[in-house]
């Protein structure tokens, strides 16, 4: 071994400290004003070696995070999911309101048509309560005596007849429907001008009885009340003929009858507070 | 360690401080993983070694950076020969004492880049390079490095506890 390199291997460590740092600084100085071939050709070697291990772990990385935040959209959905179900049920409900509120609406309008058309004075009343037991078709109307409200005054709606005041308080009144069992009114078929008794039905709603059995009833004929008897003025529509009944041997046929008043959705009603008028009605109201 | 050690483990140091560490949100307070690898693996080698291995990561890491060619091989080649020297008079396995040691490296590290790059290209400002740049990364990168040494000692405490 010549002399040198004894002299190398004895001094191996400052030598290979010194050569590394002279590499460096050499390195360094050859960038100071502008980079040279040399360093940009190892610049260049060293990333192309680096360069595939950042490649596939930014892969992986990415990977990784694309799951994650599938994950993390995938929880934020749920629970937008769950929050925009309980909007739209708030919606739902608001919408239920809101078509509640038109059709109540709809129902006032009409009947404010009625009491701007009508010729007798009307009061307005809310069904406030249906009648407790099957045996009987009554409703409670919150208006009552303090309103001028009295025993057999005619209730209708802008459908037509609903029946008639049967109890009164101050504040409240009782009204029999046109269906309950034991209410009668004097009915007349717009079409023949003959007459008969409407009274109520458990089984069909309201029957016309007493109709002469040669007189020309039809099926669709439609019913108003006659104006006799002295509680219900002449003219309000009370339903439609749904059947004709012909028994052999009975002096008179009878016809089940559709009221116009639909009294499971019965909401509002007026009160006619003067049926003195008996005339007009037919021409007026309905 | 052999050469495919210091392979693997550079490998994943460019990784780690090229794609995870950025990808974890760590930003301005990056651990210096590159000097890390650089005082794991030269504390058990001799200075030759430690000095070559220096320079070759500090290479690397100026190679991903945007400083010039040489700044951190400069350093880490002195880091690596002092590692090298030191380890036998100063090994700990005391975390307070390796903090310390960690926090001198990068600090002293950073201040001889600091020396650099004023010679070489312009005189950064002292006082806030040291406030926002070498002392805080110091800090991290000592503070990482004890997460590291504890994560490697692990497996080595779960065998002995058994």
């Amino acid at each position: 071994m010549s002399p040198f390199f004894r002299l190398l291997a004895r001094y191996r460590r400052g030598v290979v400290l010194t050569t590394t740092l002279i590499v460096a600084f050499l390195l360094l100085s050859l960038q100071v004003r502008h980079e040279r071939t040399v360093v940009t050709a190892v610049r260049q070697a060293l990333l192309t070696v680096l360069s595939p291990p950042i490649t596939i772990a930014a892969l992986a990385v990415q990977g990784v995070r694309d799951v994650w935040t599938g994950y993390i959209d995938l929880r934020a959905i749920r629970q937008e999911n769950l929050r925009l179900k309980g909007e739209v049920a708030v919606l739902k409900r608001r919408i239920d309101q809101l078509a509640e509120q038109a059709l109540e609406t709809q129902r006032l309008q009409r009947l404010l048509a009625l009491h701007q058309a009508a010729p007798v004075s009307l009061i307005s009343a809310r069904v406030i309560g249906k009648d407790a037991t099957n045996w009987f078709k009554t409703v409670l109307l919150d208006r009552g005596s303090a309103d001028g409200v009295r025993r057999n005054l005619p209730v209708v709606t802008p459908d037509g007849l609903v029946g008639r005041v049967v109890e009164v308080t101050p504040t409240a009144s009782k009204v029999q429907l046109l269906t309950d069992p034991v209410s009668a009114a004097g009915g007349l078929l717009q079409r023949t001008r003959v007459t008969g008794i409407v009274v109520g039905s458990f089984a069909v709603g309201a029957r016309v009885r007493y109709l002469p059995l040669m007189a020309d009833v039809g099926v669709g004929d439609e019913v108003v009340t006659s104006g006799m008897g002295g509680v219900f003025p002449k003219g309000i529509p009370i339903g439609r003929i749904t059947a004709v009944e012909r028994k052999s041997g009975a002096l008179f046929q009878e016809a089940t009858l559709q009221p116009a008043v639909n009294f499971s959705r019965l909401e509002e009603a007026m009160v006619l507070m003067d049926p003195a008028p008996r005339e007009g009605f037919e021409a007026e109201g309905w | 360690m052999g050469f495919w050690g210091f392979a693997a483990g550079l490998t994943l140091c460019v990784i780690g401080q090229a794609v995870l560490l950025p990808s974890l949100g760590a930003g301005a307070l990056r651990p210096d993983c590159f000097l890390l690898l650089v005082c794991l693996l030269t504390v058990r080698l001799g200075p030759e070694a430690a000095t070559l291995q220096g320079f070759l990561i500090g290479l690397c890491q100026d190679a991903l950076s945007g400083g010039p060619l040489g700044l951190r091989a400069f350093a880490y080649s002195l880091l690596g020969f002092a590692i090298a020297r030191l380890s036998r008079n100063v090994y700990t396995d005391k975390p307070f004492a390796q903090f310390c040691f960690l926090l001198g490296g990068t600090t002293l590290t950073g201040l001889l880049t600091l020396g650099l790059v004023a010679f070489f290209l312009e005189m950064p400002p002292l006082l806030p390079t040291l406030l926002w740049v070498i002392v805080p990364e110091g800090l991290v990168t000592a503070t990482f490095g004890l997460l590291v040494l504890w994560l490697l000692r692990l497996p080595q405490q779960m065998t002995q506890t058994r």
